[in-house]
């Protein structure tokens, strides 16, 4: 008892730790800081943006320097520098924004750039650890097994010297298991047993199988952008209402279309893992120049063709801004971790079963929305109590989704 | 005498031929050739494919077809590359703007998904049929894709050239502009810059349908050639002389008004005569109809002025002068006369009648017809005579259209240069030296005034889809203006008007201040007759079917399969005759076995016009001695569905006296009613005014069932446990027969909402037609029930003589969809559960669910489910544009198209209820009465289909549910629908 608690002690202290140091941490993210502040105009490569490319900056420029221009560029140039008029006269009218970070800010913001990231390396080991994790698995089943094996023939060996002691007849492993099974097939009782017990494993499989036709878990095509939500939703934090606005509004969530990217991709032309290869392919849909930051005239544009992952069959109606917007179910509950996909897969199952089963268990907002205010009151006299699901308003009826 | 008996097979064996005793003694005449084959050694060694292999092949391949079939198609999702701002995917939107095609004229509401037209809604006015299928014709792949030079493909670019070189070169000859009647006043003063472009131009318009005799005896007698504007529902006394004013004659849009003066709740209902030959769907309307045959109108219309004056009246006419001497300047006389003494009497009768600026008014004229046939006929003797040089036709079809079409098309090989502007390579565009395809209605700019003071814009909503090019741009072109486009060139045109033109764009029309127009004194110098027609002579009636009209959309598989409101047939036009004068000449209707309707075949001739073979529908209510026949039918060139069916009637014209004879053979209908009256039961109840006023329920006698407790009404008495229906909402369809005018409208509109298919005669026949909304006509019989047991007649010969109908009907039309049975003999029969009940008081159909037993169709007292048994939108074999890609972009996106071999019905318009809740709930608030509509509720003119919320109290359904006279369909059955009637009531004298 005394141990259980010391050792429960020690995990409150411990965790309570981490979370005391998890905000330092973060405060002196350095890329966190750069990617919310200066990828819009610069890159951490060496492609000319809206400034110039930051690769190996920390070395061209000293500290102070970097400072000076950071906080406030153009009062540095009116100062008289004669490396900042040099630069002004080089980019201007780009005017960089002035950024009074703090020095712990600049600390980190400088340590990034003197090191910036190598991405693959990271993916390759992440890859590793989860290989890793898989063998370790079989490794101390084969070790069971062995064990199991070693101890059978210990055991027989055993029994068998024993024998031969009494003087009795003794037996091979292989002598035994084949009496065993003569005995065992003399019988036809036990026959039938075994006969109906793979008939039931057998049935018990194919119905499996059958009913797994056409569901799509874990779908994940290649798509024809290497476009990753991971970055996108996860790392940078954008709302997933930013790029599929209609989710709120209408029946199908939309994939953005070309000219949302370009609300961003406009000034960012490097992306982290890809660099501008698939950038370039929104650029070559939209006809965008990167070099000169404009849109080419009379381009032919070509749509963008995503392979769909969430496949609903065209008897099923599904609608998003009802679950969305007037549910408030978050994307999530049927998408899956999305924000830490690189790829995107489907997550749920889509199948009538997955529908039904959550429509049973979820209950309906009704408070604070008038549509329900009336059918609220009626459903507490019906039903009693104060809370319905989905089901008890009728959304397990046939032509709420086939129609 | 055990003889052994010998049997020749034939005489040949008789006679020991040598062949057939060698061929009885060889059975394989040839040997086959095994030896050979096996004996090949050397090639079956080297074969690598032994019989088992083949097997294995066979076997894998069969495999891998199947777990090939079970891996899921790569489906792709291609957003926009720039989103269009007021597209949001899965929203619909809706756009104001005008159809006028040159006969159908309405102002509407265009749907829009995705930037498709998907839907026409009304937009405040009653349309028609045809302006509801004119979203079909739009994706028509029949229509021109390209400008054509002598039949083949040109550019716009060489054809204006060449177009404009030729105009200049004219130095003497007429160039002749031949239009409809053209509405917008943009274009009229365009084609005038076009007029002073060049030398000698004329503008000239016909109609396909002439209205000369009322324009021309209004310009004689008021000054103004226009057709007055009526307002029925200030009426008491209505008379109309033939003309189809709910049908098809003048505007599409009096139904409204019509029904606006007919509630029988106010106590006050107009009384309606009407005097005509064929049974049209004005006739059936009408409280009392008089047969007459063509020629007569102008005898009795003379002879009622003349009544009305002081003389004696024709007896047919006694009551109505009596009705009208007591409603001066409360009633209408109209009438459909193409002549102008005949309507100058009805101008006089009017007059006499003080109804002028009371109920019709010539100083509120109204615009849509303004043709002159006279010009026309003087354009083709100039054309004949080699005076015109060049042609230029818009919106019309007159080597189709004109009764003297063969002259037409003859005089057109005078003039040099022919240019057509038409959508299609139609009866004139082929035989004319350029094409210049117009765009369709949806993706034009206009603007239209069709009557005083008012004015509704056009405007495209959706890009053209073919190479084609506005006819305004053409002129443009042509009369080298200095302007960008026709748009701009509208856009300023109201602009400089002081018209707000976002705000008019928006709304689709706008009202000017027009000073009015003040007519000139009305002074009576027609011819009255007093020349009764001889009794023996049959004649001729032409009408435009509710169906096509003039023919101009024939192209359009949902008008073809429209059913006529009267004969209930589609996919034809015929000689409607009444059952007397079929007699008279043998001809007869009967349905084959499988019930289906077949006709004898006749020959007419009048003078030297005469057209064969030509099928015969029996028609009760038509006049005696006369025929009717529906022009808009017999196109030679408009696309595949509507080429080659039925005739072309537009040789003839009305009141020609005509000889019929019947020739051998026999025709096949596509009829889609088999039966024709209801056989003494109330299906459709009926009272009169006079007795609605004493007892507002009469005619509506509920049923009652003796139970234990006494007699019961049927909602009290039931076995089963019965739906919740008081949580939530519980949706109603209310429809009042006294205000359905049986034009079909809501036919149309359910189609193109609910991915309805076309599945032509041949299946319609079979009785396979798939529309889920039907509107049942039903004829009067002389034999009643109570007349049987007055005269002691026995019950099968009662039920033979009730079989046929009267012959001067009356008539009644019924909407019947699924009745969303609340108690429903379908649910209960299904063997896996594919129907189901809803809480809101709906029948669902689950397609997915569904077998196809049709065991539910077979229960179905109301007989409404419809068996879907082809793969219609992807097969060849039913070639309705749903099968074509163009076709396919009409489809609703909202509601699945189903698959062969399941059952479908009416569901309510469940998209447009889910879509109306969602909305609600989106924004928190209660649904309002009225919000959610049907597609057959919206779009009634009439307000004969009212839907809406029973559980709120203060819904129009609400109310109307607890009327006196709402009744359940088939009451006795006690199934307790979610639709209900309301008793007809005829205001009879």
């Amino acid at each position: 008892m005394i141990q259980l608690d010391f050792w429960r002690n020690r995990l409150v202290l411990f965790s309570l730790f981490i979370l005391w140091f998890t905000p330092l941490f973060a405060e002196v993210d350095g890329e966190a800081l750069f990617k919310s502040n200066c990828t819009a105009c610069h890159s951490i490569g060496e492609n000319r943006l809206i400034g110039p490319g930051l690769k190996g900056i920390t070395e061209k420029r000293d500290r102070d320097w970097l400072i000076e221009w950071i906080r406030n560029s153009q009062e540095f140039i009116k100062s008289g520098d004669s490396e900042a008029v040099k630069l002004w006269e080089e980019w201007q009218p780009s005017v960089m924004t002035p950024f009074y970070f703090s020095d712990e800010e600049f600390d980190a913001l400088l340590a990034y750039l003197e090191n910036p990231p190598a991405e693959e390396v990271i993916s390759a080991s992440a890859d590793v650890t989860d290989i890793g994790e898989e063998s370790d698995n079989t490794t101390i089943l084969l070790i069971i097994v062995l064990v199991l094996t070693g101890l059978v023939s210990v055991l027989f060996s055993v029994k068998n010297s024993l024998k031969s002691s009494l003087n009795q007849e003794t037996q091979t492993i292989a002598e035994t298991l084949l009496n065993e099974y003569r005995n065992f097939t003399s019988n036809n009782l036990n026959l039938a047993g075994l006969g109906f017990i793979t008939f039931i494993i057998l049935a018990k499989v194919g119905y499996s199988a059958m009913l797994d036709i056409g569901v799509t878990t874990n779908y994940q095509p290649k798509q024809p952008i290497e476009f990753s939500h991971k970055i996108h939703a996860g790392e940078n934090g954008i709302d997933c209402n930013y790029c599929h606005s209609s989710a709120r509004h209408s029946k199908t969530s939309g994939i953005p279309s070309a000219n949302v990217c370009m609300n961003c991709h406009e000034n960012i032309t490097n992306g982290t893992k890809t660099g501008t290869k698939e950038i370039q392919k929104i650029y070559d849909a939209v006809g965008y120049d990167p070099d000169t930051r404009k849109y080419i005239d009379d381009y032919h544009q070509k749509p963008i063709e995503w392979i769909q992952i969430h496949n609903l069959p065209d008897l099923a109606y599904f609608n998003h801004a009802q679950h969305v917007s007037v549910g408030g179910i978050e994307c999530q509950t049927c998408h899956g971790p999305v924000e830490d996909m690189d790829e995107v897969y489907q997550h749920a199952e889509l199948t009538m079963g997955w529908c039904v089963e959550c429509h049973r268990e979820t209950e309906v907002e009704m408070a604070d929305n008038n549509y329900y205010t009336h059918l609220h009151e009626q459903l507490k006299n019906k039903y009693g109590g104060d809370k319905f699901t989905v089901e008890q308003i009728g959304g397990l009826e046939c032509a709420k989704c086939h129609y | 005498m055990s003889e052994i008996k010998k049997y020749w097979k034939s005489l040949s064996q008789l006679n020991e031929d040598p062949i057939v005793k060698r061929l009885s003694e060889n059975e394989f005449v040839e040997e086959l050739p095994v030896d050979k084959f096996l004996g090949d050694k050397k090639n079956l060694s080297e074969s690598q494919t032994s019989r088992r292999d083949f097997l294995k092949f066979l076997g894998f391949s069969t495999a891998a077809a199947t777990l090939a079939a079970c891996e899921n198609p790569i489906k792709k999702s291609i957003p926009y590359v720039i989103k269009p701002e007021e597209i949001t995917p899965g929203i619909a939107n809706y756009y104001a703007s005008t159809i006028y095609d040159g006969y159908d004229y309405a102002s509407v509401l265009v749907k829009t998904r995705e930037g498709r037209p998907i839907k026409i809604e009304n937009n405040g006015t009653h349309s028609n049929a045809r302006v509801q299928a004119s979203v079909l014709s739009l994706y028509d792949s029949g229509r021109l894709q390209y400008p054509l030079k002598s039949g083949k493909e040109i550019d716009w670019k060489t054809l204006d050239n060449e177009v404009k070189n030729k105009l200049q070169e004219i130095r003497n000859g007429k160039i002749i502009l031949l239009t409809s009647s053209i509405l917008s006043p943009s274009t009229k003063q365009l084609l005038q810059n076009f007029i002073n472009k060049y030398n000698r131009v004329e503008h000239a318009m016909f109609d396909s349908v002439p209205y000369d005799g009322i324009l021309n005896a209004n310009q004689e007698s008021f000054g103004i050639r226009a057709i007055p504007s009526y307002k029925f529902h200030k009426t008491n006394i209505i008379v109309s002389f033939g003309a189809d004013f709910l049908g098809n004659w003048g505007a599409n849009n009096y139904a409204s008004d019509y029904v606006g003066g007919r509630n029988p709740k106010s106590g006050k209902m107009s009384r309606h005569y009407q005097l005509e030959t064929n049974l049209s769907l004005t006739g059936a309307n009408a409280d009392k109809r008089i047969q007459i045959k063509p020629s007569e109108q102008a005898y009795l219309l003379s002879n009622l002025y003349a009544a009305l004056n002081g003389s004696s009246a024709d007896k047919r006419l006694k009551s109505i002068v009596k009705d009208l001497k007591k409603n001066t300047g409360k009633s209408i006389v109209l009438s459909d006369s193409n002549d102008k003494n005949t309507q100058l009497i009805v101008n006089a009768i009017n007059q006499k009648l003080s109804n002028y600026s009371k109920t019709l008014d010539i100083s509120i004229p109204c615009y849509l017809k303004q043709g002159d046939t006279e010009r026309v006929h003087s354009l083709i003797r100039e054309m004949e005579l080699g005076e015109v040089s060049a042609l230029i036709t818009y919106n019309v079809n007159p080597a189709y259209t004109l009764a003297d079409n063969k002259r037409f098309i003859k005089a057109l090989k005078q003039v040099n240069l022919t240019v057509s502007t038409s959508s299609y390579n139609d009866e004139t565009a082929e035989l004319m030296d350029y094409v210049a395809p117009d765009h369709h209605n949806l993706e034009s700019w206009g603007d239209a005034k069709p009557y005083y003071n008012y004015v509704s814009l056009m405007q495209p909503t959706i890009s053209p889809l073919f190479n084609t090019r506005q006819f305004q741009d053409s002129i443009i072109s042509w009369a080298e203006m200095n302007e960008v486009d026709y748009y701009s060139y509208l856009k300023k045109f109201w602009s400089n008007k002081g018209i707000k033109w976002n705000q008019a764009l928006h709304d689709g029309d706008f009202n000017l201040s027009e000073s009015k127009y003040f007519p000139k004194r009305f002074v009576f110098q027609g011819k009255l007759t007093d020349n009764k027609t001889q009794d023996k002579n049959i004649e001729i009636a032409l009408y435009e079917s509710i169906a096509l009209g003039d023919g101009a959309q024939a192209n359009n598989p949902w008008l073809q399969e429209f059913p006529d409101p009267i004969t209930r047939a589609c996919w034809d036009n015929y000689i409607t005759i009444s059952p007397s004068t079929a007699r008279d000449f043998g001809l007869k209707n009967w349905n084959i076995s499988n019930g289906a309707l077949n006709g004898s075949l006749v020959n007419i001739k009048s003078g030297n016009i005469s057209l064969n073979n030509l099928p015969v529908m029996i028609q009760p209510g038509q006049a005696n001695k006369t025929i009717g026949m529906a022009v808009g039918y017999g196109r030679k060139k408009c696309g595949k569905a509507g080429e080659g069916i039925g005739f072309n009637a537009n040789n003839f014209s009305n009141s020609n006296f005509i000889t019929i004879e019947k020739i051998e053979g026999e025709y096949e209908f596509a009829c889609t009613q088999l039966h024709h009256t209801m056989m003494g039961r109330d299906i459709v109840k009926e009272t009169t005014l006079a007795d609605y006023i004493k007892d507002p329920s009469s005619g509506n006698e509920r049923l009652e069932f003796s139970t234990y407790k006494g007699k019961l009404p049927s909602n009290k008495v039931t076995l089963y446990d019965e739906h919740d229906l008081k949580t939530g909402h519980f949706w109603n369809l209310s429809i009042d027969l006294s205000s359905c005018i049986g034009c079909g409208e809501c036919v149309v509109s359910c189609q193109a909402e609910n991915n309805i298919p076309v599945v032509g005669k041949e299946e319609v026949r079979k009785s396979r037609d798939m529309h889920w909304l039907r509107i049942d006509r039903y004829f009067s019989s002389e034999m009643t029930k109570e007349l049987a047991v007055e005269e002691k007649i026995s019950a099968i010969d009662m039920f033979s003589e009730m079989e046929e109908p009267s012959e001067n009907p009356e008539v009644v039309f019924q909407p019947v969809m699924c009745q969303h049975c609340n108690s429903a003999p379908c649910e209960n029969v299904c063997p896996v559960a594919a129907t189901t009940h809803s809480s809101e008081g709906l029948n669902q159909m689950t397609y997915n669910r569904c077998v196809g037993t049709r065991y539910c169709a077979n229960n179905c007292p109301y007989k409404v489910r419809r068996f879907n048994w082809f793969q219609y939108a992807e097969n060849e074999k039913f070639d309705y544009h749903m099968n074509d890609d163009y076709g396919k972009m009409v489809l609703n996106p909202d509601v699945v198209v189903r698959s062969r071999g399941v059952i479908e019905k009416c569901s309510m318009c469940i998209q447009r209820i889910q879509d109306i809740k969602l909305e609600a709930k989106k924004n928190g608030d209660k649904i309002k009465d009225k919000d959610a509509q049907t597609a057959c509720s919206a779009v009634c003119g009439t307000n004969a289909l009212v839907f809406g919320d029973r559980n709120d109290q203060n819904s129009e359904v609400a109310k109307l549910r607890e009327d006196e006279r709402a009744y359940d369909l088939l009451d006795h059955l006690n199934v307790r629908p979610s639709v209900f009637y309301q008793t007809k009531v005829r205001n009879k004298g």
